[in-house]
């Protein structure tokens, strides 16, 4: 087939590349000095999208940097924006992105690029780091033979030992996109992968740390990062893991739990969620600069004639609702 | 045709412009609403997340209640179908699941069979209903009018559970509607992206940021307005978006409307009927583009 | 910029990581130099499993014997036995740092079988066992805070004093070249699979290894053996993992027969890799195959076996050529895959240059000798790694500082200028790669003969001529991989060369080295290793070492 190759090149010159690091300017504005090349190309249909960046590098313009080793979605080297949304160059069918003809390649504005398809790792590694992603075992280590643990706690992190740190779900991930300090869901699958092993000691510890700020509670719940592993690794799933068992351990003064607290407060008393006190609560009613802050939204739904009505109703036979959340029991249920 | 309807809470709360215009509207279109009363709230993925078999309940339930209405029980909400479908989708594949929730069901006289299909009003008005047979109805064509949608994340993504595998024009139909409608949609990356609401209460600039950045970009592409199939990005875009411009420290002004008050007006209701005067972001300069005034 | 260390590891998979580990516990202040992020490295690729006389049922012996009989009797056997009496540590060493092996019912390692193992010892991870144990490796060099340059391509082994005293770099991200001092260098920078096309190696592996030790006067020894994988996947040549049969796939011809039953009537499938390599190119030239492959047929198998022990590759065959195990047989035909000769190395992962070692696939101690068994390169990795990890922190304790090397720099700076500078005349990287490795495919691949060599030198000479002229047509600083692309190029010539001159050497046929001109093994000539060593202005010298034979004299070897 024909295709056009748009690719986003960066200077070669580092410093002319730009300053590395987000926030970017909004919204998804380019970098400053960042050109689209085209490259023109006739490739076999069943051809992936890496087959054009080899080609292109090899026989066109030996100066296109793309990382890539093993192509076949092993070593995660060549994870990259292909129409605007993150995924592996290698493993990406060339009729499945083909737009009238031409597919558009760059590195994401999110990261910093250090030339062309050559995104800053430097960020992604250090998140990694910071959530302490290797065994702490249990003492006593037993000596000359392995912990016994059964299979199904191994098969349990079968999905997160998928993982080929390839970057993409951090590339594609809207809250690391507005504040850089978010730890992403990278790291965060990680973490549950030690937080979760039978073998490591100091689990408590990493879901006090993993519920501060930027941790878990900083995921924004929307799936992108399920969307684009190339390796099922779904880490919204892993995050929400971690989420359950802090609450489970009591890391609970966040306002993560007290929203959960709130919601499942409002459905069980009333069947419905009641907005009017959703907000107060879930920010902490002796957070007076929170509930300051929330203050001009509720104002503005006043004068638009939105505020709930304060009285909020209840559904018929809402009792039953009741007795499932007591049927269930755990948390939810007092 | 008729629906099991289940309107969310929030449709029934801050959002009501919603659900006048969804009745007005699958009126027109000679949808029959046989409304849920008696459902509760999904949890919208905050109680799936701390208790899954709590979440499968509930939303079992109502997945009974439209099981015995023997219609496909039509949401109005992203998150209300997101949820539904991912529960819905878990009972499928694993039946012991599904036995579980039916256990505690029992108490209240309620057996789920696994058959209610969910299905967003979206989805309905292209798949059921027909663009041919809307096509008819429009009294208004919204010429001149270029409209970014915004879908909101739980009807996109996971597309195992959304069933958009099979029907991957699913991720389209905002489009199809707008350009049915007369209207321009407009293309920008940010209409699959999230509005920032499940984070609100836990990082607000940065949960603020999201959504402004998304009706920005739609405006720097000429948008006049985002349509949005759902009330909780519509609380994130509109009522917050003051807030949103004072942490962005720019201006925004970009009215939000709801998937129905968009069919309505091309349907010839007035702006009034369809609450349009009610939002907190003004539609005035959106409506005057075709014509009408709030 | 000049940077000091005690020990510097070139290369950061499972040889070079383990290497640095232990140099570190033993108190060594050690920094890894690696091209790409260690994350990265083909270690991570290894699909199948690892090997370990752990069960109660097997013995260290027996695993030994194995390997000796795999290696058809040219492995070192001294050397075996220290890999196979070890391996149950270094397999409990990687549980205690996380690795998720598979469990059998009372909770402890469990196995699958694998290719000529008389007893079930493959100890694994789906069939991600690599990637599990790369990552696992990772975290704890992580935890133990260990130095890597990171995205650093080797040049050159500074050696001012016939002793390995560092390596000069670039540093990919800034564009510079910095010279790393240290008293001790071990190389284990992988496999040079890219010698060959098609191969299941990654594009990273390009021998740099093998020939920046080459370059400073280390011996290889065996190159000539390089193995050749069963089941590699048309076309893309990616590696269907022995794990396959060892779950119990079969191998099948185009009339749908199981055809190894008259190559290796009792392991059948799970011969030694050169036997079935050799079955099937046989099968294939005699007309039964198919478009040049033979099948895998894995269908028997089931959807709780493919999907819980076969993911990876189930995912790959889909991808790449559409066709799903669970319902098709898949056309594997065999494929370069590894490289059994390496830089010699003794048990402690020593070359013969003072402050040289070596360890993983790049060195040759050799336990694999004429062919390697499957799920026994990871355990080679981390035995050896360790060793050369613990003698090379004990060597610098006593070895004398080392310092300038501000010459050596200059001059590495100077010839890779000359290259950038260097105008258009036609010779490309890629061009001049891939003429190398259909050639060697062609010629040295898995059954060869004297004239078939002597064309492969021929070419290769040519391609030698033509690399003195090649030019780089990217001139940037930042990130330039034509750059390095080019100076693979040049590595990978001088392992073609290593490779095909030992073949001609080798006038017999043993392990993985079947000559059609000399078909029969020669014990009485040839139980010795072939070693090749550069010579500057010269022909490179052959020389020979016999093979150490402990317990197991040699034996006509049937599967």
């Amino acid at each position: 087939m024909n295709v056009k190759f748009v690719i986003g090149r960066y200077a070669t010159d580092r410093e002319v590349a730009g300053e590395l690091g987000p926030p970017f300017p909004l919204p998804y504005a380019d970098k400053p000095r960042k050109t689209y090349q085209t490259f023109d190309l006739d490739l076999p249909d069943e051809a992936m999208v890496l087959d054009g960046l080899i080609h292109i590098r090899e026989y066109e313009d030996e100066s296109l940097c793309v990382r890539c080793s093993c192509r076949c979605a092993i070593c995660g080297s060549c994870a990259m924006w292909i129409n605007g949304h993150a995924k592996l160059a290698c493993t990406t069918k060339l009729r499945d992105v083909v737009q009238d003809g031409s597919v558009q390649i760059e590195a994401p504005p999110s990261v910093g690029a250090v030339r062309d398809l050559v995104w800053d790792q430097k960020q992604f590694w250090d998140k990694m780091r910071s959530v302490k992603p290797w065994l702490e075992g249990k003492q006593p280590v037993p000596r000359n033979e392995e912990y016994r643990v059964p299979n199904e706690a191994m098969d349990e992190l079968v999905q997160e030992i998928s993982c080929i740190s390839c970057g993409a779900c951090l590339l594609d991930c809207e809250s690391f996109a507005v504040n850089p300090d978010f730890v992403g869901p990278h790291a965060l699958a990680r973490a549950y992968r030690y937080a979760a092993d039978p073998r490591d000691a100091i689990t408590d510890q990493r879901l006090k740390e993993y519920s501060e700020p930027n941790g878990v509670w900083d995921c924004t719940h929307c799936f992108e990062c399920v969307q684009v592993c190339p390796k099922g690794v779904a880490p919204l799933d892993q995050i929400l893991k971690i989420r359950r068992m802090a609450v489970d351990a009591g890391y609970t003064h966040n306002a993560g739990t007290r929203h959960a607290d709130a919601f499942a407060e409002s459905v069980r008393e009333s069947g419905r969620l009641n907005e009017l006190t959703l907000m107060p609560k879930s920010v902490g009613l002796f957070n007076l600069v929170g509930q300051l802050q929330s203050l001009p939204s509720a104002f503005n739904l006043l004068r638009a004639g939105k505020l709930p009505p304060i009285i909020h109703h209840k559904v018929p036979n809402w009792q039953r609702i009741k007795n499932i959340f007591k049927r269930i029991g755990g948390r939810f249920a007092r | 045709m008729k629906v099991a309807f289940w309107p969310g809470c929030v449709s029934k709360g801050a959002c009501p412009e919603l659900y006048v215009s969804t009745r007005k509207v699958c009126e027109a279109l000679g949808v029959e609403l046989r409304e849920l009363y008696e459902a509760s709230c999904t949890g919208a993925g905050v109680l799936s997340e701390q208790n899954p078999a709590l979440a499968d309940s509930l939303n079992g339930m109502t997945l009974a209640m439209a099981e015995r209405e023997g219609a496909d029980l039509m949401t109005i909400c992203s998150t209300c179908q997101g949820v539904l479908s991912a529960h819905n989708h878990h009972f499928q594949k694993d039946p012991q699941r599904l036995a579980k929730a039916n256990e505690v069901l029992a108490e209240s006289g309620f057996h789920y069979g696994g058959t209610t299909k969910v299905k967003h009003l979206l989805w309905i008005l292209v798949e059921d209903v027909g663009l041919d047979a809307i096509r008819p109805l429009i009294q208004r064509r919204l010429t001149g009018l270029k409209v970014a949608p915004f879908y909101g994340c739980y009807i996109l993504r996971p597309e195992e559970y959304l069933g958009i595998k099979e029907r991957p024009e699913r991720k389209t139909y905002l489009e199809q509607i707008i350009s049915m409608l007369g209207a321009e949609p407009v293309e920008y990356l940010g209409k699959s992206k999230c509005c920032g609401f499940p984070m609100v209460t836990m990082n607000r600039d940065a949960s603020l940021t999201m959504g402004g950045n998304h009706m920005l970009e739609a405006k720097s592409k000429g948008a006049d307005l985002l349509v949005t199939p759902c009330p909780l990005c519509h609380l994130n875009l509109d009522a917050q978006q003051p807030d949103a411009a004072r942490v962005m420290k720019t201006k925004i002004d970009v009215p939000i409307f709801h998937l129905p008050q968009l069919l309505g007006l091309a349907f010839g209701f007035s702006p009034e009927e369809l609450r349009l005067d009610h939002h907190v972001v003004s539609t005035s300069k959106a409506l005057e583009k075709v014509e009408l005034k709030v | 910029m000049i940077y000091d260390h005690d020990v510097l590891v070139i290369g950061a998979g499972l040889a070079g990581m383990r290497a640095a580990l232990e140099a570190a516990r033993n108190g060594a202040d050690v920094a890894v130099v690696s091209k790409v992020h260690p994350l990265r490295s083909h270690s991570g690729a290894a699909e199948g499993g690892i090997n370990a006389a752990l069960d109660p049922g097997d013995s260290w012996e027996i695993h030994a014997y194995d390997t000796i009989k795999g290696s058809d009797y040219l492995a070192d056997q001294d050397a075996v036995e220290i890999m196979c009496r070890e391996a149950p540590g270094d397999i409990i060493e990687m549980e205690h740092m996380g690795v998720t092996f598979f469990r059998n019912a009372e909770g402890k390692l469990g196995t699958r079988a694998f290719g000529g193992a008389s007893k079930a010892r493959t100890y694994f991870v789906a069939d991600i066992t690599g990637q599990a144990l790369l990552n696992a490796l990772y975290d704890t060099l992580l935890k133990a805070g260990v130095k890597v340059y990171e995205e650093w391509f080797a040049t050159a082994i500074y050696a001012p004093d016939g002793c390995a005293r560092g390596v000069v770099a670039i540093d990919m991200l800034a564009g510079e070249l910095n010279m790393l001092r240290s008293r001790a260098v071990i190389v284990a920078a992988g496999g040079s699979g890219r010698v060959y096309e098609p191969s299941t190696n990654a594009l990273i592996c390009t021998g740099d290894g093998h020939a920046l030790a080459y370059r400073i006067g280390a011996p290889l020894m065996d190159m000539e053996m390089v193995q050749y994988h069963p089941t590699t996947l048309k076309g893309t040549g990616f590696l269907m993992t022995e794990g396959a049969r060892g779950e119990g796939a079969y191998l099948l011809n185009a009339e749908g027969e199981r055809f190894m039953k008259a190559y290796a009537p009792n392991m059948m499938e799970l011969a030694s890799r050169d036997v079935v390599s050799r079955a099937e190119t046989n099968e294939i030239a005699a007309g039964r195959g198919a478009d040049g492959c033979v099948f895998l047929d894995m269908r028997h198998l089931g959807p709780e076996v493919i999907h819980k022990k076969l993911p990876q590759i189930h995912e790959i065959a889909l991808n790449f050529l559409g066709l799903d195990m669970l319902d098709h047989p898949i056309p594997v035909r065999p494929g370069m895959h590894y490289i059994m000769g390496g830089i010699k190395t003794d048990a402690e992962g020593a070359t013969p240059i003072p402050g040289l070692y070596a360890a993983g696939e790049c060195a040759c101690v050799s336990v694999h000798g004429g062919n390697r068994l499957g799920a026994n390169s990871l355990l080679d990795t981390l035995v050896f790694g360790r060793r050369s990890g613990a003698h090379a922190a004990n060597y610098v304790k006593t070895a004398a500082p080392t310092a300038a090397g501000e010459d050596f720099l200059g001059s590495e700076q100077r010839r890779v200028r000359e290259l950038l500078d260097r105008p258009y005349a036609g010779q490309t990287y890629a061009r001049l790669r891939l003429e190398l490795a259909t050639k060697m495919d062609e010629r040295v691949g898995v059954y060869r003969d004297e004239a078939g060599l002597n064309d492969a030198l021929a070419t290769i000479r040519d391609l030698e001529r033509r690399y003195q002229t090649l030019s780089v047509q990217d001139k940037g600083r930042v990130y330039n991989q034509a750059l390095t692309f080019a100076l693979e190029v040049g590595y990978m010539l001088d392992c073609a060369e290593a490779t095909v001159v030992s073949a001609l050497e080798r006038t017999e046929s043993r392990g993985a080295h079947a000559r059609t001109d000399f078909s029969q093994r020669d014990d009485a000539n040839w139980l010795k290793h072939v070693l090749i060593t550069r010579r500057p202005s010269e022909e490179p010298a052959i020389s020979y070492q016999p093979v150490t034979i402990t317990q197991w004299p040699p034996k006509e070897r049937t599967y």
